[in-house]
């Protein structure tokens, strides 16, 4: 099969399996088609993966689909997301299906939206036009919405609300951003139909108007920016954690936010050349960065909502993740090894207190207490993934923001650096503080001692496992890919012009 | 443009919803002119088709909802918003004033008129923002959305006109789908509420 097909089956096949699902009758063959789907549509982007790892650059559709090393990394982070989280979703639906709480009507929405969010966020990473990745937001948006009402409730229609009001109006900044990306373009002597492709705008990045530039890339962080859940615009991002299901919110925590960052992450090469390379956009990225950081760390001492607890950590990566493209350099490597280990972490992190919510029948943390005695494999799934998220040693997150550390002291860059210890600091103690009592504490009476099935002994195994051998161990292969994903960031890799035709 | 950024103003010293709504059918008409004349000279297919739709959508389609939503709802006018009538009149005149010097400054390479049109679509984007932002009632909000969609319109008619459809395409979908949601969210809100007062989706907080 050639290549250019291949990119169009990454974003065709899940589209596909959406749509058959909304014509099955029964919710066992709607969770298989989404397994299957997520399945076939990860096969394929590995094909894709492997082939730009090896060789270099893919393109098709004359050259406004594309896929470099940066975007392969995204690919890799996204699939293991969606297969986690997809795995994660039959355990967990399949529990709500016993008490009746899913029956079809829930299922088929589900899928269809499931997986019309992951040809998006695929149509996001693969697309080299400015344009048509906006609109995979914007469709990342509009799908994911409903399925944080897949329950309909007082609470998830207000986040539901809240979300479509926030992201909405974000999305339209970032398009604003986008039509004076294109408007700063104008009078060069590049065609009409390529002045929008993210390689055009690279290669001749020196010659647009920086004013017009650095107005788009304001518009650009505050539109994408919200959408990442960057402080001051994260509002509706514990809402919506929340309220939604717990894959859905693993989902959210685990790509959708690093789906709007990744927009950013291709506009700083343009930005930084357009700008001459002083680091304006990078100094932009870093103050949002750095007052995410902060901000987290202030709500999440008086957390009382287990899942709200995990979005205000999102909040705080994020800002980690900001700070290191901001801080450039080692930092941008940092920043994205970051990126892997957040969406993972996160993922067995919401997933852990998704299915201790349905033991327990409650997010609040007080009444989660003695998690590890009732039911042990998710309760260290959650305190590990607690773990990690702080920062603790043997887990890679550890690694990357010790990264980041050496990054901001090679900068003497001691301001950020001082705000970055501190706001992880306080998240250290605040969040140890509410997982202790999880872990340790006596349960309530009345909640049962729960057996745990091979399944999910994998699912909460696997990424424990990933993260603490990343932790010690990165694999020269990884250490490639992220290097040349930093680089394209950097901006120290030439764009290649219509990649290599198969 | 003027009368543009007159239904601005009106918009920001009105707290009925109906009123609000004929404004943003007229806005949806003069955008539709807007785009035919933007391109006057040399007229094709492709503008026809877009100044077309923009009408059919912006002015007609828009209005019609928004109207069943409040027939459904029995709400007519805007309760206290954050930011009184009056200051927000007079925020409007000194962004008008701001971004006509704006439209002055801003190196853009196309288009003739090029200051009024900037400043109109400044000035209708802050319309909308003020709207989704200060009042209280959902509806309104969606009604700021949608013009602030309809400043970005003009922005983007006037500064990228010539590049492929696909930028305006994604503008009327983004609003249709956006306005659709809405609709939609709005209607389950009511229904699920008793009421259509954002102020009061304040359980989740923190």
């Amino acid at each position: 099969m050639s290549l250019d097909l291949v990119i169009w089956c990454m974003v065709l096949v899940p589209l596909a399996g959406g749509l058959l699902a909304l014509s099955r009758g029964a919710v066992r063959a709607v969770m298989l088609i989404v397994c299957g789907t997520v399945l076939i549509a990860g096969v394929f982007s590995g094909a894709a993966i492997f082939r730009v790892f090896t060789h270099g650059p893919l393109s098709a559709a004359d050259g406004w689909l594309f896929i470099d090393g940066l975007s392969a990394y995204n690919l890799v982070v996204m699939n293991l997301i969606f297969l986690l989280s997809t795995g994660f979703s039959v355990v967990y639906f399949a529990e709500e299906a016993r008490i009746g709480t899913f029956g079809l009507k829930q299922a088929r929405m589900f899928a269809s939206l499931w997986c019309g969010a992951m040809a998006a966020m695929t149509l996001v990473l693969v697309s080299n036009n400015l344009g048509l990745m906006w609109v995979g937001i914007e469709t990342t948006t509009l799908t994911t919405a409903f399925l944080i009402c897949v329950h309909e409730s007082r609470p998830s229609l207000e986040a539901m609300w809240k979300y479509i009001l926030i992201c909405s109006v974000g999305v339209a900044f970032a398009f604003m951003g986008t039509l004076l990306i294109a408007a700063s373009a104008q009078g060069l002597d590049i065609r009409t139909t390529d002045l929008l492709l993210w390689t055009t705008l690279r290669e001749h990045s020196v010659q647009l108007k920086p004013v017009l530039v650095k107005i788009a890339f304001i518009f650009l962080v505050v539109g994408y920016g919200a959408k990442a859940g960057l402080a001051p615009m994260h509002n509706w991002l514990p809402d919506a954690h929340s309220q939604a299901p717990s894959p859905v919110s693993a989902l959210f925590s685990g790509f959708m936010l690093n789906a709007a960052l990744y927009c950013i992450m291709r506009y700083l090469p343009i930005v930084e050349g357009a700008t001459g390379g002083v680091g304006w956009g990078t100094g932009i990225l870093s103050i949002f960065g750095l007052l995410s950081i902060v901000v987290a760390a202030a709500f999440i001492l008086f957390q009382q909502d287990i899942k709200r607890l995990l979005a205000y950590h999102s909040v705080e990566h994020i800002g980690i993740i900001a700070l290191g493209l901001g801080t450039g350099g080692l930092g941008t490597f940092a920043a994205l090894f970051h990126t892997l280990n957040h969406s993972v972490c996160k993922a067995l992190s919401f997933l852990a207190a998704g299915r201790l919510g349905q033991i327990f029948g409650s997010h609040d943390m007080k009444k989660l207490s003695g998690a590890l005695a009732i039911s042990p494999v998710w309760g260290w799934g959650l305190f590990a993934g607690i773990l990690a998220l702080v920062g603790l040693a043997p887990f890679s997150l550890f690694i990357s923001e010790f990264l980041l550390v050496k990054a901001l002291v090679d900068k003497s860059a001691w301001a950020p650096l001082v705000i970055f210890l501190a706001g992880v600091c306080i998240v250290f103690v605040g969040a140890l503080a509410h997982a202790i009592p999880i872990a340790w504490g006596a349960p309530e009476p009345g909640v049962r001692r729960q057996k745990a099935t091979g399944a999910e002994i994998a699912l909460v195994a696997l990424p424990l496992a990933l993260l603490a051998v990343l932790g010690v161990w990165m694999p020269v292969p990884l250490q490639h890919a992220i290097t040349g994903a930093a680089d394209i960031i950097r901006g120290l890799t030439p764009a290649t012009v219509q990649g290599v035709q198969p | 443009m003027i009368l543009l950024i007159l239904s601005d103003l009106a918009l920001l010293g009105m707290g009925v919803f109906g009123a609000h709504i004929s404004i943003v059918a007229v806005q949806g008409f003069v955008l539709g002119a807007f785009a035919l004349l933007s391109q006057y000279e040399h007229l094709t297919p492709r503008v026809g088709a877009i100044a077309l739709i923009t009408v059919a959508v912006k002015g007609v389609l828009f209005p019609y909802l928004l109207r069943r939503a409040i027939k459904d709802t029995e709400v007519v006018r805007e309760s206290k918003p954050y930011v009184g009538y009056n200051t927000s009149v007079m925020g409007g005149l000194v962004v008008v004033t701001v971004s006509l010097w704006l439209g002055v400054r801003l190196p853009f390479a196309a288009a003739v008129d090029m200051p009024l049109v900037v400043a109109s679509s400044i000035v209708t984007m802050f319309t909308g923002l003020m709207l989704t932002v200060t009042r209280r009632k959902t509806l309104t909000q969606c009604i700021g959305y949608i013009v602030f969609e309809n400043g970005i319109y003009i922005f983007g008619m006037a500064v990228a006109g010539e590049i492929p459809l696909l930028v305006e395409l994604g503008l009327l979908l983004d609003a249709c789908v956006a306005v659709l949601v809405m609709g939609i969210a709005i209607y389950r809100i009511s229904r699920e509420f008793d009421h259509m007062d954002a102020d009061k989706l304040r359980t989740l907080r923190g």
